[in-house]
Order: C-alpha cells, then structure tokens, then sequence
C-alpha cells in the first residue's frame, strides 16, 4: 500500500490492525512511541518500590504495592504489543544497556521516601494518565487503542491515591515543609517530561500517522490544569499559573532550568537554558539509572548464567 | 433517621476506585444497621491485598455523613469471603460492557 492511501485511510479514522496492513515507516514509528510507554511503566515497578519502604503504615504499604503491580501489568502490555510487532523484547528488557532504556529522565532521579512517592503519584502518573488518555483517544494501532481502557481505569486510581495523600500531607505540620520541597523539584521535571515545545520539535510522524493526537505544549497544559489548581487547593506554591487573558497556563520560573540531580535542587538563579542542555543532560541520564534498571535485570541475568554452569 | 434501606441506596452512590461500578453491585455491603443518629456498615473486599480499602471507606463515610440526621459512621472490615458470584446481575452487564470477563 502507498503511503498517500494508507494516510488517507488513517484520515478516515480507520484502525491499523496489524503490520501486514500498513508502511515500514509506521510500525518504526509505533515501535519507538510503544518503548517508550513500556519502559516508563516498567522503570517506574522499581523506582515506586524503593519508596515504598517508607511506607508510613500496612494500609498505605498495602495501596502502594498494589500500584506497583498495576504498573507491571501496564509494562507487560505495552511488550506484549512490541512483541506481537516482531520485537525481540526479552532481550529489549534485560540486555539493554541502562542509559539506552527510554523512560523520562524523570525517573532516573531517586525517590527516596513517602512524601516522594505520593507526588510521583499525582504528577507523574497524571503526566502518563495526560499522555495515555491521548493515544487512547487518538491512537491509529487499534490492539493498543483496546488496551488502554484498561490501563486508564487502574492509572485514575493511583492519581486518586497520590492526591488524597498529598491532602494528608499538607495538612500535617511536620511533613508539610518535605512535601514542599518535593513538589519544588518534582513540578518542573514533570514539566519536562512533556519533552520539546511544538517550536522545536523535529519529529511530526507521530502526529500525522495518527499515534498520537495532542502537541507536547497542548499536552503540558493539559497537565498543568489538572496539577496547578491540586496545589493551590493545598496551599501548595507552584512556579506556574492561570493566565485569564491569554487563557492558557503560565510558567513563572526559567524554563526549561538547570538542574542539581544529587541535590534535587533547580538552579533558578542560573536563567533559563536551552533545549540542547537539557537533551545532553537527559542523555548523560541521572543518578539512579544503573541501579534501577540492573534491579529489573539482576534476577535474569542470574538465572541465565546458572542455566549457563 | 435514614432507615436500612436508605442508607443501602446511598451506598448505591459510592462507586469502586477503578470502575464504574458501585459497592453495592460488587458485592461488597454485607450488612447495614442504624441506631439512632449511628450508622453501622459491614464491609468485605474483593481480596485481602486490596490497594483500596482506605479509600472506599472514605468514600462510605463521606456519602452517609450527608444523609439526614446521621452523626457518626463505622465501617466494620469483615473480610468475608468475597466471589464473583457475589455481584449484581447489573454489575455483570457493567463489567462486560467494559470487557472484563
């Protein structure tokens, strides 16, 4: 099939079914949007795990593992899309090198307790939530569009989770000033999460083979209006607000910054920064990149070399 | 007062943290007492494991508070055993539709 028809059929709001019916180019293209959602799913089973242990009792312990089974499940979906496409995934997850792994930078920064975890909750899992809400919405690839329902019904569950104890938090006058400090950090790494703004952005085939419907900068606001207003209901200070006449969100710091991944501490006073710094920063990756992903590869690598002996 | 059957409508609101479905219809509401402004709901989850207990109780509590005349709520977690034979016929149909089987 052409490339002209095949748009045309996407045009028309026809589902790929599968890779028999459609262009090289569009699988490679759906290949690397699946890793991506695969892998930031997956890396988040370890990096929520070892927060985990903070766990201010059973109950809470209780809610938050089982997040992070919902989390694995959503990874094993994504693989399995990847698999069912020709992907050797076995080898995808456990001989990748760590800093080729493409989740958000996000991740690579440790979190390291309670109070941290809770805040990935409701910003990080809002920024996949924003993210998936879209393909589902938008996506061409009909067996991911039907996978999704399922993965959105859990993810409502974990923003619920995170929200509700970011209230307890805020309203504790020993742990207000911990989650302060995390959402200083943790606010505008997931700001970044949402990658280029649509001024810079180089790749549009994402867009025009219908994988995704809504730009990064359209996606950005779509998380800070769910995320913005959850803070200042908690008396929360976030460098970002509503801007009536413009009738869009405003970020009220630099942006894009430069940032103190050991100290998790945003050099504000440096200025803003360009995209390119914050690619290489990305690509040199953070502090817990190795540790997390040898976690998720320890256990089969071990078991390979005994079968091996 | 709210009698029984009030309050087991008023559970009819209080839907399960991931789907559409309510308490009630899931099986969940094992038994409603109400001794004067005192409301008294007995509860099992789908598993001991389940993520969501605080939630739902939250939530139990929250809508039962805003029936008339109601003062205090207490949920009782009686961990009977929980099956899929325990939900509504109407629940099967809402789980369906959302294709889980």
């Amino acid at each position: 099939m052409d490339q002209e028809s095949f748009l045309e059929r996407l045009r028309r709001g026809q589902l790929v079914e599968g890779p028999e019916h459609c262009p090289e180019d569009y699988i490679e293209s759906l290949k690397r949007t699946l890793i991506v959602s695969a892998d930031t799913e997956l890396i988040s089973v370890p990096a929520y795990f070892r927060a985990a242990q903070d766990a201010p009792n059973l109950n809470a312990y209780i809610s938050a593992m089982g997040i992070i089974q919902d989390e694995m499940g959503h990874a094993h979906i994504a693989y399995r899309l990847l698999r069912d496409l020709g992907v050797d995934v076995e080898s995808l997850i456990y001989d990748r090198d760590p800093r080729e792994f493409k989740h958000p930078y996000a991740f690579d920064v440790p979190l390291d307790s309670w109070t941290e975890l809770v805040v990935a909750n409701a910003f990080y899992d809002r920024a996949g939530f924003v993210l998936l809400k879209d393909i589902f919405l938008h996506t061409s690839y009909g067996p991911w569009k039907r996978a999704l329902v399922k993965v959105n019904r859990e993810e409502t569950f974990h923003l619920r989770h995170g929200e509700r104890w970011m209230t307890i938090l805020a309203q504790d006058p020993q742990k207000r000033d911990e989650l302060q400090r995390a959402v200083d950090w943790m606010f505008v790494l997931t700001l970044e999460w949402f990658g280029l703004p649509d001024s810079l952005k180089r790749h549009k085939d994402q867009i025009s083979y219908g994988l995704k419907g809504k730009s990064n900068d359209q996606l950005r606001q779509e998380w800070m209006s769910a995320t913005v207003p959850l803070c200042e209901k908690l008396g929360l200070k976030v460098p970002a607000h509503y801007d009536h006449e413009r009738e869009e969100y405003v970020i009220d710091c630099p942006f894009p910054a430069d940032f103190d991944a050991e100290n998790k501490r945003w050099n504000f006073e440096k200025g803003p920064v360009t995209w390119d710094d914050v690619l290489q920063r990305w690509r040199a990756r953070g502090p817990a990149n190795q540790e997390l992903v040898r976690q998720l590869q320890v256990g089969y690598r071990q078991l390979r070399e005994a079968l091996a002996a | 007062m709210p009698t029984p059957d009030e309050v087991q409508d008023a559970l009819c609101e209080v839907m399960d943290p991931e789907l559409p479905i309510s308490i009630v219809d899931l099986g969940l509401v094992r038994g409603v007492e109400v001794d004067g402004g005192m409301v008294h709901v007995r509860l099992t989850f789908t598993s001991l494991g389940c993520p969501c207990t605080d939630v739902i109780r939250e939530d139990i509590r929250e809508r039962l508070m805003r029936l008339p005349g109601v003062q205090h709520v207490e949920v009782e977690e009686v961990f009977e055993p929980w099956s899929v034979r325990d939900i509504s016929p109407q629940g099967l149909v809402t789980l369906r539709q959302l294709g889980i089987t």
